[in-house]
């Protein structure tokens, strides 16, 4: 249980999987211009995620070697396809909002980094716990990339047709925030601001510890 | 689309005026993971138009012949693309490895990591299905082979181009006096930002 809970704790923090790793970048910075649309872009890849894990782990000992990677892929492709046919069904809207992104999870390298660097050598129980974990890291960065860029680039937050949080009338919203330029600069100050709070903490362990 | 001049129109407008890494974030992963180094990014540019040609035309011809008439296509093309994909670059790599070892040095260790790329998966089903991703230019309803096979040329040249322009910058970054936070990926990300700007800047020429 507490190895679980280890393994879970990783995925958000020190081996984040998009702030540390640097891995699955594309679809994060493309669909970061709308909260509600991170939202669901990030519930679908923990499913994709945990799933996948899960599958891998659990036939980890037929797999053999020299095939694994068209094997995983097949593997994640159809829980990709799943989700895929699912959003189109019952959420049009947002299907269309997150568009190509959505067959593209089968190559998000998150999730192929982790079936082959976690779950092909680890227990279902871990490889869920790994799959939960990276996938809510990568949830929680999504959302937050998309609330700053949202609430920047319109001066306000909408989700389902309800306003959340707005700014004053008086905010005229920068363009750039929602273009593609500003994702890029907007996510460069974001790990630089993780990287000194991780260096700050790192240090105040060391001055406790001494 | 036909004629010489519209096919260098669909060229250009797959490189250069819709550069899928830097207008659309299309194939990101290779982008900031290989581009620390000019070398390794040429080896990788040479290899993503490569596999990239290659799955383009698998795809076509799989769409074409077989998922559509099957009237499968709709739920099928991510498996079916992907193992494409997969299973090309794994015969590729062993092909190559056997041939020519000297093109396998050059571009050899990038293969396995080139599965992964979405560029390659968008493109190639954009090429196979048009219109279906709303990629980069409105491709119209269907397009033949050769015209699948200028986009995908395109397309891969413009990956390459913003690579290796990314790379060189890159290195001159190291030895700028940059912030002690921002060093390194942070300041690169600033960095494609301000590269970023530059292609919004041309998007929409020649009404492409």
């Amino acid at each position: 249980m507490g190895d679980w809970i280890k393994t879970f704790k990783q995925g958000l923090s020190i081996e984040n999987p998009l702030t540390v790793l640097m891995i699955g970048l594309c679809a994060t910075l493309a669909v970061s211009t709308q909260v509600q649309g991170a939202l669901f872009m990030g519930l679908a890849v923990i499913f994709v995620l945990t799933m996948s894990n899960a599958i891998i782990s659990a036939f980890r000992k037929l797999i053999p070697n020299e095939v694994r990677i068209p094997i995983f892929i097949v593997i994640i492709a159809s829980f990709v396809t799943i989700v895929d046919l699912t959003m189109k069904a019952f959420m049009p809207g947002i299907y269309q909002f997150l568009g190509i992104w959505i067959p593209l999870i089968v190559v998000n390298c998150a999730i192929l980094g982790r079936a082959e660097a976690f779950a092909y050598h680890n227990k279902v129980g871990l490889a869920i716990a790994d799959g939960l974990g990276m996938g809510v890291g990568y949830w929680i960065v999504i959302v937050a990339l998309a609330f700053i860029r949202e609430l920047l680039g319109t001066g306000k937050i909408v989700m389902f047709d309800a306003t959340l949080i707005g700014l004053p009338s008086g905010y005229a919203p920068p363009g750039l925030v929602l273009l593609f330029p500003g994702a890029f600069f907007i996510f460069g100050f974001m790990i630089a601001i993780t990287r000194a709070l991780g260096e700050r903490a790192e240090k105040r362990r060391k001055a406790v510890t001494s | 689309m036909s004629t010489v001049g519209q096919l260098a129109l669909l060229f250009i407008g797959a490189a250069l005026i819709n550069n899928i890494l830097l207008t659309r974030f299309i194939g990101l992963c290779p982008f900031f993971g290989v581009s620390g180094n000019f070398e390794t990014s040429l080896g990788m540019s040479l290899a993503v138009v490569f596999v990239m040609t290659l799955a383009s035309t698998s795809t076509w011809v799989v769409w074409t012949f077989l998922l559509e008439p099957l009237g499968v296509g709709e739920f099928l093309y991510i498996p079916a693309f992907i193992l494409i994909i997969a299973s090309l670059v794994q015969f590729v790599e062993m092909y190559m490895r056997k041939v020519s070892p000297v093109l396998y040095r050059a571009m050899g260790i990038y293969l396995p990591l080139i599965t992964t790329n979405c560029a390659v998966l968008a493109t190639a089903t954009e090429a196979a299905k048009p219109g279906f991703f709303k990629m980069n230019i409105d491709l119209g309803a269907s397009l033949g082979l050769g015209e699948a096979l200028i986009y995908t040329l395109g397309v891969s040249a413009g990956f390459g181009f913003a690579l290796i322009s990314f790379a060189a910058l890159r290195e001159r970054l190291d030895i700028a006096p940059v912030p002690k936070v921002m060093k390194g990926n942070p300041m690169a990300f600033i960095t494609a930002g301000l590269l970023s700007l530059a292609y919004v800047g041309i998007a929409g020429w020649f009404g492409l």
